[in-house]
């Protein structure tokens, strides 16, 4: 396999954006990724793009289509990629996989989105073979409750506070005043997080990432054509994606067996992350940031103890003394992540890799994390959908 | 005349012996479904032997949380909206399943609290017919 680099990073900020379309939105970011590199967009060998079930596609999550045609149809191959929340993150891996194979030499990944109001439905199927579905009407647990059952069990187990849990709201959005393409972007306080509405006890409106409209692209090539156009070109250093394990323990829908060793995960995030670790030869302490999907603050607790990046337990502590900040031993979401950001499902895994690209070039400005040479990009998504990507420089 | 409309079919019933969640078994692997299934999907079973079951009505609470902010469709509840508690529970034999916890106190439910399966209502229809569903009811000890 081929040495695949990323050259090119680009991202339209997120926000809410009524007047605009979800292809305004990707044409911004994919000139920004294209003049970044310093290439132009005849010279794009294929499109890998992350298809959204909310905006442009055309109904069948065409949305690599669309940018192929508003930006110029070249005839060149598009593939796009469903996975849920974690389809930008699919769709980088796809698109590593387009290089590294030898496919094709200069590939753009983008994930564009304009999400609807209010809380997502994350089925799209009102029937009652849908699981999803059935949860609603039988017992009406719609996503964020889905989320509270995890951290309150991880209360139970750890005693975690509901303070540390606004804390790391506070942490979140101190970072994101530093980021322009941030949505919220000005500070906060535990008492301004613990006085937000309560949405599904133990998590509050400023503990869950709202949706967004947004859109990112990058560029990725070989080796050869990377050495054309740049002297310090960023590495794939390993991407990996996963679905989720029958016995995981986490209910997905309206049941499942009791977990033999009685621990709940995400496997399909766990499987990604660890997978990507091992292709790459990189161990936890080889990474200097992580970006991972913060759709609630819990993840940032759970996640790195799910994949051997601390103990069980030691998460709080690391929050509370301040080593998951860009300055700290452990930074977690140097961007502000999807909670200063929201959500613009399909794009996330792209903005990631932006966040951890513009981190390893040095470009991260006052939210930099000090000499930042490897970072853990990571998503999760409908269906049991996990990516990971690791970049180095 | 009102009557008592199970929110979805075949999904539950009351029984002389309390209620039962209606599921599947595989005799195989004796991996537990609900709803059911046709053949077993647990990926280390040689053979798929599905037989129905019946589950409950003892568990424990392994997390819970309650639904402070009204759900969006297609959750179904009375108006004006109460919040309510709901929780995913053990049941002893062998089931993870989530519901509604039935009690008065929702701020007082918590993990590891031993429950039992009830039906009870979930809300009224159009018609004033009463909507039942299955919940969990803590009980003492």
């Amino acid at each position: 396999m081929r040495d695949v680099a990323v050259v090119g990073l680009g991202m339209h900020p997120w926000g809410k954006f009524p007047d605009k379309s979800v292809q305004q939105l990707c044409r911004v970011a994919v000139d920004a990724a294209l003049k970044d590199a310093g290439v132009a967009w005849r010279e794009i060998d294929a499109v890998a793009a992350a298809s959204s079930r909310f905006s442009g596609g055309r109904g069948w999550g065409l949305n690599g289509n669309d940018v192929v045609d508003d930006m110029g149809a070249t005839g060149i191959p598009v593939y796009n990629l469903s996975a849920g929340c974690a389809a930008g993150g699919n769709a980088f891996n796809i698109g590593t996989m387009l290089v590294a194979s030898g496919q094709h030499d200069m590939v753009l990944v983008v994930g564009g989105e304009k999400m609807p109001k209010g809380f997502i439905q994350t089925s799209g199927v009102e029937e009652t073979t849908d699981p999803e579905y059935l949860r609603q009407i039988c017992i009406g647990v719609p996503g964020p409750t889905f989320w509270a059952f995890m951290c309150r069990r991880r209360m139970a187990d750890h005693g975690t506070t509901e303070e540390q849990l606004a804390k790391i709201a506070v942490k979140a959005r101190q970072i994101a005043v530093h980021n322009p393409n941030a949505r919220f972007r000005k500070a906060t306080t535990v008492e301004e997080v613990m006085g937000s509405a309560l949405v599904s006890f133990p998590l509050r409106l400023f503990e869950i990432c709202p949706v967004s409209d947004g859109a990112a692209a990058v560029v990725i090539c070989s080796a050869e054509k990377a050495r054309q156009l740049t002297t310090k070109p960023l590495w794939v250093a390993a991407s990996a994606i996963a679905t989720a394990r029958f016995d995981d323990g986490i209910p997905r829908g309206l049941a499942g067996a009791v977990p033999a060793d009685g621990k709940a995960y995400h496997s399909e995030a766990a499987a990604a992350v660890r997978k990507a670790m091992e292709k790459a030869a990189i161990g936890p302490d080889g990474i200097d940031l992580i970006e991972l999907q913060d759709n609630t603050v819990f993840y940032e607790l759970s996640f790195p103890e799910e994949w051997g990046f601390c103990k069980p337990g030691e998460a709080e502590h690391l929050l509370e003394s301040g080593q998951t900040m860009p300055n700290g031993r452990l930074p977690i979401n140097p961007s502000g992540g999807f909670i200063s950001f929201g959500e613009a499902t399909t794009a996330q895994g792209l903005f990631q890799i932006c966040e951890v690209g513009w981190q390893l070039r040095g470009d991260a400005g006052e939210r930099q994390v000090p000499n930042a040479k490897v970072g853990l990009a990571q998503t999760l998504g409908l269906g049991g959908n996990g990516s990971a990507s690791i970049l180095k420089r | 005349m009102s009557e008592r409309i199970p929110v979805a079919s075949g999904l539950f019933a009351d029984t002389k012996d309390g209620a039962r969640l209606i599921g599947s078994r595989c005799a195989s692997c004796k991996t537990p479904y609900f709803p059911k299934v046709e053949f077993c999907r647990h990926p280390e079973c040689r053979a798929s032997k599905i037989e129905d079951a019946g589950f409950g009505p003892d568990g424990t609470i392994w997390s819970c949380a309650i639904q402070d902010y009204p759900p969006p469709p297609p959750a179904r509840f009375d108006k004006p909206y109460k919040p309510y508690a709901m929780a995913v529970v053990d049941l002893t034999d062998g089931l993870r399943v989530l519901g509604q916890i039935q009690t008065d106190d929702i701020r007082t439910v918590k993990p590891d609290t031993k429950v039992t399966l009830v039906i009870d209502t979930l809300c009224h229809d159009d018609a004033g017919n009463e909507v039942v569903t299955w919940k969990f009811r803590p009980v003492a000890g």
